[in-house]
């Protein structure tokens, strides 16, 4: 065996893709030849290092967001082939999943254990999850994040007056490392929300709220769809899902912050400067 | 409720993502051509996912990814990108791009980064898959539709490139 046979199979040596018997005759060949025993130190050493140093890209979350929403509507599409491009503008009809509904509501009647309201109530819930992500979702996409683009609450609140029947509440919650990105109007169960929205590190919140149709207090209660968490609660007469691809607990900390500059400013002076 | 074919879907390829992304990137080197690519891909792969018989789903993946990269590069659809010029980029500090996001976390392009853009694409594709998505020799020739032979060789002949291009001598350095 001559040395330059075995400095062109040293990489394969490296990686063990040799044969068996090829590769023991390479050892030995390694324990007796000075230059090529140095030659494999170098092979090592290079796939170390680039092992080491090659850059391993992480694809960004609009990316992964992107694609879900692509797969999505490709999935919903009878015939494949046909491509249907997200309709431009702001306004988006929803889809509201009336057969899902439909079939929860079949459920309810058969099982006579369960009372229809709380089961009615459980399916419009996960609609309204439904909903709440896929706007989220969209919401990453170039230019759909924010009508009202600013990181002043006195900016984005008045945004909101006259566009729709209800002020949410705008909390600065910055110095908690929450800046405030913006704002936009959205549509859930076919009718407007209002959407504040926050950023943490590379993360968007989209904070959706609406007046509540049920009375009473509703501690925040978290979802996990598709790798994106959900809390939702209710709060003086508001309903309100923060959405996210931040982990839970950040995010539960952030309803937290946000329950509590909601209840604090709420009560005495809604408009205060 | 039985999984849906998009459950498994997401269940399986969706989670292979960075691989795909980091593919992509090293192949095309702009990120938001990568992206775009990417994106393609994942189309491209569910259209086909019934096809998809269970086995290795990496290697499935990359091969739509590297396939969508090469397309992308030949179609008009391509942005025009800036090539990078090594005297421009390499020694200059102010001239990083603020837009990438990996420039935050390596705040030059490596001495490494210049080797690998200097090797031709079929050498820099076997590289990458190897060293970065640790493919096996077998699975690098299906992704990349060459003999395993060839494979060897191509993966012999950029070591050999970096090697030098980093100045790893014989027994010196690391």
């Amino acid at each position: 065996m001559t040395s330059e046979h075995v400095r062109d199979e040293l990489s394969a040596y490296v990686d063990g893709e040799l044969p068996p018997g090829r590769a023991m005759e390479i050892a030995d060949h390694l324990t007796s030849c000075a230059e090529c025993a140095s030659d494999y130190a170098a092979m090592l050493a290079t796939v170390r290092t680039v092992r080491a140093e090659i850059t391993h890209h992480r694809a960004p979350d609009v990316l992964r967001a992107r694609i879900r929403t692509s797969l999505r509507e490709e999935a919903r599409e009878e015939p494949r082939d046909t491509v249907r491009r997200v309709a431009p503008g702001r306004v988006r009809r929803w889809r509201i999943p009336w057969n899902a509904v439909a079939a929860a509501m079949l459920l309810v009647v058969a099982s006579s254990g369960i009372t229809m309201v709380a089961a009615s109530r459980r399916a419009s819930d996960a609609s309204v999850a439904e909903e709440v992500l896929s706007s989220h979702i969209r919401s990453l996409m170039p230019e759909h994040l924010t009508d009202v683009r600013s990181s002043d609450q006195h900016n984005v609140k008045p945004w909101f007056n006259g566009r729709l029947d209800f002020s949410p509440t705008v909390p600065r919650l910055e110095e908690q490392g929450f800046p405030l990105l913006g704002g936009r109007i959205d549509y859930v169960q076919g009718r407007p929300v209002a959407v504040v929205v926050y950023g943490r590190r590379q993360h968007v919140i989209n904070v959706f709220s609406w007046p509540a149709s049920q009375a009473g207090a509703a501690r925040p209660a978290l979802r996990t769809r598709n790798g994106y968490n959900l809390e939702h609660w209710r709060q003086g007469a508001g309903e309100y899902w923060a959405v996210s691809d931040l982990n839970s607990a950040e995010l539960r900390t952030f309803a937290t912050l946000l329950r509590r500059a909601d209840s604090a400013s709420a009560a005495p002076s809604r408009y205060a400067p | 409720m039985p999984e849906s074919t998009l459950e498994s879907f997401e269940r399986t390829i969706l989670p292979l993502l960075d691989d795909a992304y980091s593919l992509a990137r090293h192949l095309v080197r702009d990120e938001h051509d990568a992206q775009d690519i990417v994106q393609e891909a994942y189309l491209r792969a569910w259209r086909h996912y019934a096809a998809f018989r269970g086995d290795d789903a990496r290697p499935w993946l990359l091969t739509i990814v590297r396939n969508c990269s090469y397309t992308w590069h030949h179609s008009s659809r391509r942005r025009d990108t800036i090539e990078y010029v090594d005297e421009e980029h390499g020694g200059g500090f102010g001239l990083q791009r603020p837009t990438d996001a990996d420039a935050i976390e390596s705040s030059d392009r490596s001495e490494l980064q210049q080797a690998l853009d200097q090797l031709a694409p079929e050498f820099r594709e076997t590289l990458v898959l190897r060293e970065l998505q640790d493919l096996s020799y077998k699975e690098i020739a299906r992704v990349t539709g060459a003999p395993i032979g060839t494979v060897m060789s191509r993966l012999a002949r950029a070591r050999r490139h970096l090697q030098q291009a980093l100045g790893i001598g014989a027994g010196e350095r690391r």
